[in-house]
Order: structure tokens, then C-alpha cells, then sequence
């Protein structure tokens, strides 16, 4: 497909076309501007391509009707560079937010929020704010909120972007594990030691264009 | 749970920008009052103009000097008219017992006004009271006869007169109630904003559009219901203090306005606010803060 945003001299996806299966653990990497944020927005349905079809589990995204939108999102969690917490509520009322306004109630919150901060590695800090949380801390409670709802898919924006090597390779570790229980995993990255580690398939994009699709693959 | 949550969203919405919360409930208020004042006159004006036109009479003056036999032909060619449904004479006593109950709270007129003044007359009613120009051009010209009044002339006046007092309630209406409307549409944009990361991730975990958007339309919904209420206790303060209060005399006789129509407008007040406020947050969600 092709995406090209308005005022654009070029498009940001020129023809681009991806399968990625169900259970994948996907890079896609490239330099700033090369289109690859605009997956995860494509995938989002924040916006739609010019050209061309987006289908996530067997549903044609492009021409979902607004109203479907949100009960699709539900099925995808995201992860983003700048973590995205409210800042003024605890690690637990971040991810049981995520419940709440999609209609869960409290005690679903109750039984189930504990249970994902202890996934991701946050048992005992669930009443810390956000800004007594270190980054990588901070990053794990979006990865909660992210999974909480069990979505199909995981998409993750640059998400080691704000945080040390080490942090990062913690995170790219629970990310792993999200991954191991059946959750495709879409990653947009240019952090070159964690692709080289984690030996996925990799996909690169350059000006728009895919230049290499490559399984257990590495950075350039 | 998700009504508790959407409440307190709207309270605290509410709380949050204060100010502004009261700025629009304060135009609200006015321009409903207003619109609350209009409708009631303009339902008021209708039912009188009919409830007047009905009862109304043309008075025939006859002069000082008439004699016995002009008086009589002018009764008996009254009597026979075809335009005329009824006709009662008003003798100079009985004019003068009228203008003694008519002015007793003002003594001294009446102790100024001599009996010997005040004019003996017919009163007429006509099968149509539009057709009070015909009467008025085949008598007037009656020997004996000194004036023709037609109180149709006077109310025409008093009913120009509700109907432009009408017309400024309603144009303040139209115009508080757009200064009303771009508070509510301003508030909206404020609200969204201090929400903006709340609504970004409420988006981006896919809560539906009216989870979203609710707690905003409800902040403006609130501020329009407490505004009617606030202009329907106006019109209530407006009843008791004039119409039933120090106006009552002319109310009485002008705008008998009665506490039914009053009850009638809080509902309708109620709703323009309630329904107008909500309209222009969904647009304004909608159209310009696309949240």
C-alpha cells in the first residue's frame, strides 16, 4: 500500500506491502523519517493509506466503519517512545484505566491489574506515580496497560528510544515474553544492539520503500 | 461503575474551570429568561387578543343637550341594526356609579369630576369587531350623537406594546443565547485540552466515542439544565414580585399570567438548554477538537 500525508512532496510508504503471521516478533527499522512510525499508525487506523489495503486478522482496516474502530483497537496494544502514563495516577490506576474506560469493572481491575504488574515485573511499586518510577519502570507499566486486555497484537514504537542499554535489553526481555504467549509483536526500532541481539525477522525500510525483509535478521 | 466514572469526570470537569462553568451558566440564565419572558408574553398576547376582541364595545357619546327623541331613534336604530349584537344603555347616573368604583383609590378626581360631565351612551357590541368602521361612519353623523369610541383602537395600542416587549426578550434571547453557545462551544475546548492525555489513551485502548465524549457533552448538558432552573426561579421571582406583586393592578387587567404557564416553561426551558448546550459540545467534540 501507499501512504502519502498531505503537504507531502513524497510519500512516507511508497508500495510497501508486509504479511507478518500471527505469533510474530517483527522489527521494522530505518532511519528517521523512512516511513516506519507509519505502519504503527496504519495498523492503528490513525490513519488510513492512499492506496492499497491494511487487513489485520482477516478484517480490511481501511474500510472499517469509524464507529468499529474502538472495539478494534481493543484488540491491539501499543507501546510508545514517551511511555504515554497519566501522570497523576499510580502505576495500578494507569493500567486498571485501560479496563475502566472500556467498560470492565473494578473488580475485573482488581483481579487482573496485580496479576500484569507482576508479569511485567512491577510487583510492589503498583501505587508509585509515574514520577517516582525510573524510565524503564515507567515503560513496563505501559507494557501492562498495553497487555492487559490480551491483544492479538502488541505494537511497539521506538520503545526503547528514552531508555539506557540495559533497561532496554530488560525491556526487549518482557517484550520477548509477551511474544512466547502467542501475541504478535510489531516493533519500530533503530536501536541496532537490541535487533542484533534478539535475532527476529527485520524488516528495513528506506524512503518509503521496503530494502530488506530478512528472518533472524540484524541491523543493516 | 461507568455512570459513577462518567459523573465524576463531569463534576470534576465542572470544578476544574470553574469560571467559566459560572460564566456560562450566568448567559445561560439571561438569555433563557429571556426566551422564558418571550414565550410567555407571545402565548399571552394570543390568548387576550381573542378573550378582548370578544368583549370589546364601541361606546356612542351622546352630547350634553341630546333630547328624548334623538336618544330614542338612535336606540331603536341600534337595536335593529344587522352589525350589532348587543346594545345597553349607560345612563348618566349609572356612568357616574361606574367612575366612582372605577377611581375610588383616587378620591380627589372624583371629588374634582362633577356628575354633570360625565356623558349618558350606548354600548354596543358588534357581531364582528372588525367591522367597527361601518358603525362608526352611519352614526357618527346621528344627531345627537357627540363621539363614537372604539376601545378596539386603545387595545391595538397595548397589544403593540407586549408584542415589541416580546420581540426585545426574544432579540436578547437570540443574543445571549449565541454568547451562551460559544461559551459552552469554548468551555468544550478547554475541557478537551486539560483531558488530552486521558482522552489519547482512552482512544488508544479503544473505549467507544460516547465513553469518550460524554463526560463533555454532559459538562455543557449540566450547565444548561442549572441555567434553566435558575431562569425558570427568574420568571417565578418575576410572577411573584410583579405580576402578583407590585404591579398586580395593571397585571391584573394586562397580563394575567397564571402560575400554570409559568410551571409550563420549566420543562421547556429545561430542554432548549439542555438539548441546545449538548448539540453544540457534540459538534464542537466533532467538528473541531476531534477528540
Amino acid at each position: 500500500m501507499t501512504k502519502t500525508y498531505p503537504k507531502a512532496s513524497r510519500p512516507s510508504l511508497d508500495d510497501v506491502s508486509v504479511n507478518i503471521e500471527k505469533g510474530e516478533f517483527v522489527f521494522f527499522i530505518g532511519p528517521s523519517g523512512s516511513g516506519k512510525s507509519t505502519i504503527i499508525k496504519l495498523l492503528l487506523h490513525e490513519v488510513t493509506p492512499n492506496k492499497g489495503k491494511v487487513v489485520v486478522n482477516e478484517r480490511d482496516v481501511t474500510s472499517m466503519r469509524s464507529w468499529r474502530i474502538p472495539a478494534f483497537r481493543r484488540q491491539i496494544g501499543c507501546v510508545f517512545q514517551d511511555f504515554r502514563l497519566l501522570p497523576n495516577r499510580t502505576a495500578y490506576e494507569n493500567v486498571a484505566f485501560a479496563l475502566e474506560v472500556i467498560g470492565k469493572s473494578k473488580g475485573v481491575a482488581r483481579r487482573v491489574v496485580p496479576e500484569v504488574l507482576e508479569l511485567v515485573g512491577l510487583g510492589g511499586k503498583e501505587h508509585r506515580y509515574p514520577h517516582e518510577l525510573s524510565g524503564g519502570e515507567q515503560q513496563r507499566v505501559a507494557v501492562a496497560r498495553a497487555f492487559v486486555n490480551r491483544p492479538l497484537i502488541l505494537l511497539a514504537d521506538e520503545p526503547t528510544g528514552n531508555l539506557d542499554p540495559d533497561t532496554s535489553i530488560e525491556i526487549m526481555r518482557l517484550l520477548d515474553r509477551i511474544n512466547r504467549t502467542g501475541t504478535t509483536v510489531v516493533m519500530v526500532t533503530h536501536d541496532s544492539n537490541i535487533v542484533n541481539q534478539m535475532r527476529r525477522r527485520v524488516v528495513e525500510i528506506e524512503s518509503g520503500r521496503i530494502v530488506r525483509d530478512q528472518s533472524r535478521g540484524v541491523y543493516g | 461503575m461507568r455512570m459513577k466514572y462518567i459523573l465524576s469526570e463531569v463534576l470534576t470537569g465542572l470544578w476544574r474551570n470553574v469560571t467559566m462553568t459560572i460564566a456560562m451558566i450566568i448567559t445561560m440564565t439571561v438569555s433563557l429568561t429571556m426566551l422564558g419572558a418571550s414565550l410567555l408574553l407571545f402565548f399571552q398576547v394570543n390568548k387576550m387578543e381573542d378573550f378582548f376582541y370578544q368583549r370589546v364595545e364601541v361606546s356612542i357619546f351622546l352630547k350634553a343637550d341630546v333630547t328624548d327623541e334623538q336618544r330614542a331613534n338612535i336606540k331603536s336604530a341600534l337595536e335593529g341594526h344587522t352589525l350589532v349584537k348587543e346594545v345597553t344603555y349607560e345612563s348618566r347616573d349609572q356612568a357616574w356609579d361606574r367612575f366612582q368604583t372605577q377611581f375610588r383609590d383616587a378620591p380627589d378626581l372624583v371629588k374634582a369630576t362633577k356628575k354633570e360631565s360625565l356623558p349618558e351612551s350606548f354600548r354596543v357590541k358588534l357581531k364582528d369587531p372588525k367591522k367597527v368602521k361601518e358603525l362608526q361612519d352611519e352614526f357618527l353623523t346621528q344627531p345627537g350623537v357627540s363621539d363614537i369610541v372604539d376601545q378596539q383602537e386603545l387595545l391595538k395600542k397595548v397589544f403593540e406594546l407586549l408584542g415589541a416587549l416580546q420581540t426585545l426578550a426574544l432579540t436578547v434571547a437570540i443574543i445571549q443565547g449565541a454568547a451562551a453557545l460559544l461559551l459552552v462551544a469554548n468551555t468544550i475546548q478547554v475541557a478537551a485540552y486539560s483531558k488530552r492525555r486521558e482522552v489519547a489513551v482512552m482512544k488508544l485502548v479503544g473505549a467507544s466515542n460516547w465513553f469518550i465524549q460524554l463526560p463533555f457533552v454532559l459538562e455543557a448538558v449540566f450547565a444548561g439544565l442549572i441555567g434553566a432552573l435558575l431562569a425558570f426561579g427568574g420568571l417565578v421571582a418575576a410572577k411573584f414580585f410583579f405580576i402578583d406583586g407590585s404591579l398586580k393592578a395593571l397585571a391584573n387587567v394586562l397580563l394575567p399570567i397564571d402560575w400554570s404557564s409559568i410551571w409550563l416553561m420549566l420543562p421547556v426551558l429545561a430542554g432548549a438548554g439542555g438539548l441546545v448546550s449538548a448539540i453544540t459540545a457534540w459538534i464542537t467534540l466533532r467538528f473541531y477538537v476531534r477528540v
